[in-house]
C-alpha cells in the first residue's frame, strides 16, 4: 500500500487530475466575479460584507493552488490549502443540503439554475477528498520545480 | 515553512485578485450590500440586479398587494414545481420553457389578453432562483412596463405561513 501511495507516476497523474479541476474550477470564478460573489451568497454563510473580497480572492487562491500542484512549487502548501477548501466546500453543500436550500453548487460555473445537483457535487468533493489524500501522504518528489 | 506557502499562496492570490479586480470591465465593489435569509423586513435584491430592472417588492408588499384584484402573479418556474404549489391566483410562464420565436403573442394568450401596462408581480423559487428576474427582463424588452419582481419567491412566500394553491398532490 505504501508503495502504491508513494509511486511517482501514481502522484503525477493525481496532482495533474486535481491541479487541472482547481484551474478550471478557477476559470468562470476570475471571469464572473459577481456570478460567483451570488454563489456565494446563497450558501447564507458568510457575512454579506466578506462575500465580494472573497468571490474577488478565492478563485485566484484555486488558480494557484492548481498550478503548484501540477508544477510542484509551493506544494505542501498548495496540497493542505486545496484540501482544506475543498474541506469547507463539502461541510457547505451539506449545511445548505440540511436547511433545504437547493442551490447550484457554483463549483465549476456561477450559480444559474440546479443542473449541478447538491448530491452530485457532494460525490464528486469525496472523490476529489481522497485524491487528496494521496497527495498529502505521498511522498514522491518526482515531476517538481522546487524542493518547497 | 507550511506557513509561509499559506502565507505566499495567499498573499499573491489577494495581489492578483484585487488587481485584475481593480481594472476588469467585470469588476465588483470589494464590499458588497446583501440582506440575510429572508427576514421579511424588506424586499430582497439580487446581487445581479441591475439598473434599470423592474422593482422588487418585499414579502409584506406582495401580500398586500396579492390581496388586491389589479395585480397578476406569474410563477417563472417550470409547469412541474407549479402546479406542486405556488401562489393563489398565479399563472405560469416558465422562462426555462419559453417558445421559440415571437414571445408576446404567447405570454399575451397565458395573460389572458391583459394589457401591457398591467401590474404583474414575478416570482420563482426563491433567493436561489434567478428566473424570475430573467423573466421580468424579457417581458420589460417586448413592452411590459408595470413589473415587479418578488425575489422571496415561493419559499418566502411559504415561510410566512400564506395560504398556496397545489393543483396536485407531490412528493416531498
Amino acid at each position: 500500500m505504501r508503495r502504491l501511495v508513494d509511486n511517482d507516476y501514481l502522484t503525477m497523474v493525481v496532482r495533474l487530475a486535481v491541479g487541472v479541476t482547481f484551474i478550471y474550477a478557477s476559470y468562470y470564478k476570475i471571469l464572473d466575479p459577481a456570478g460567483f460573489a451570488k454563489s456565494i451568497w446563497y450558501y447564507h454563510l458568510l457575512p454579506g460584507g466578506l462575500i465580494n473580497i472573497t468571490a474577488v480572492i478565492l478563485p485566484w487562491v484555486e488558480l494557484i493552488c492548481g498550478l503548484g500542484l501540477i508544477f510542484g512549487v509551493l506544494y505542501r502548501g498548495a496540497a493542505v490549502l486545496t484540501t482544506t477548501m475543498t474541506v469547507i466546500f463539502t461541510v457547505a453543500l451539506v449545511s445548505a443540503l440540511a436547511r433545504g436550500i437547493d442551490i447550484d453548487c457554483g463549483c465549476f460555473k456561477v450559480a444559474r439554475s440546479s443542473s449541478e445537483t447538491v448530491l452530485d457535487s457532494l460525490l464528486f468533493d469525496i472523490v476529489l477528498l481522497i485524491l487528496l489524500w494521496q497527495l498529502l501522504v505521498s511522498r514522491s518528489r518526482r515531476w517538481m520545480l522546487s524542493r518547497w | 515553512m507550511l506557513l509561509r506557502q499559506f502565507v505566499i499562496i495567499i498573499l499573491v492570490a489577494a495581489v492578483a485578485g484585487v488587481g485584475l479586480n481593480l481594472v476588469s470591465p467585470n469588476r465588483i465593489d470589494f464590499i458588497g450590500k446583501y440582506r440575510s435569509l429572508s427576514s421579511g423586513d424588506g424586499p430582497i435584491v439580487p446581487p445581479t440586479a441591475e439598473p434599470g430592472d423592474p422593482p422588487f417588492i418585499s414579502i409584506e408588499v406582495a401580500e398586500l398587494e396579492h390581496s388586491n384584484y389589479q395585480v397578476v402573479f406569474i410563477d417563472a418556474r417550470d409547469a412541474g414545481e407549479f402546479v406542486c404549489g405556488t401562489i393563489p391566483g398565479s399563472v405560469n410562464i416558465p422562462f426555462e420553457y419559453l417558445p421559440e420565436g415571437d414571445l408576446r403573442p404567447y405570454i399575451d394568450s397565458v395573460l389572458g389578453g391583459l394589457p401591457g401596462d398591467y401590474h404583474f408581480i414575478i416570482f420563482c423559487s426563491g433567493e436561489e432562483c434567478d428566473l424570475s428576474l430573467h423573466l421580468g427582463r424579457t417581458m420589460q424588452e417586448l413592452g411590459y412596463t408595470n413589473l415587479s419582481i418578488f425575489f422571496g419567491g415561493w419559499r418566502e412566500w411559504v415561510q410566512f405561513g400564506l395560504d398556496v394553491e397545489r393543483r396536485e398532490s407531490c412528493d416531498g
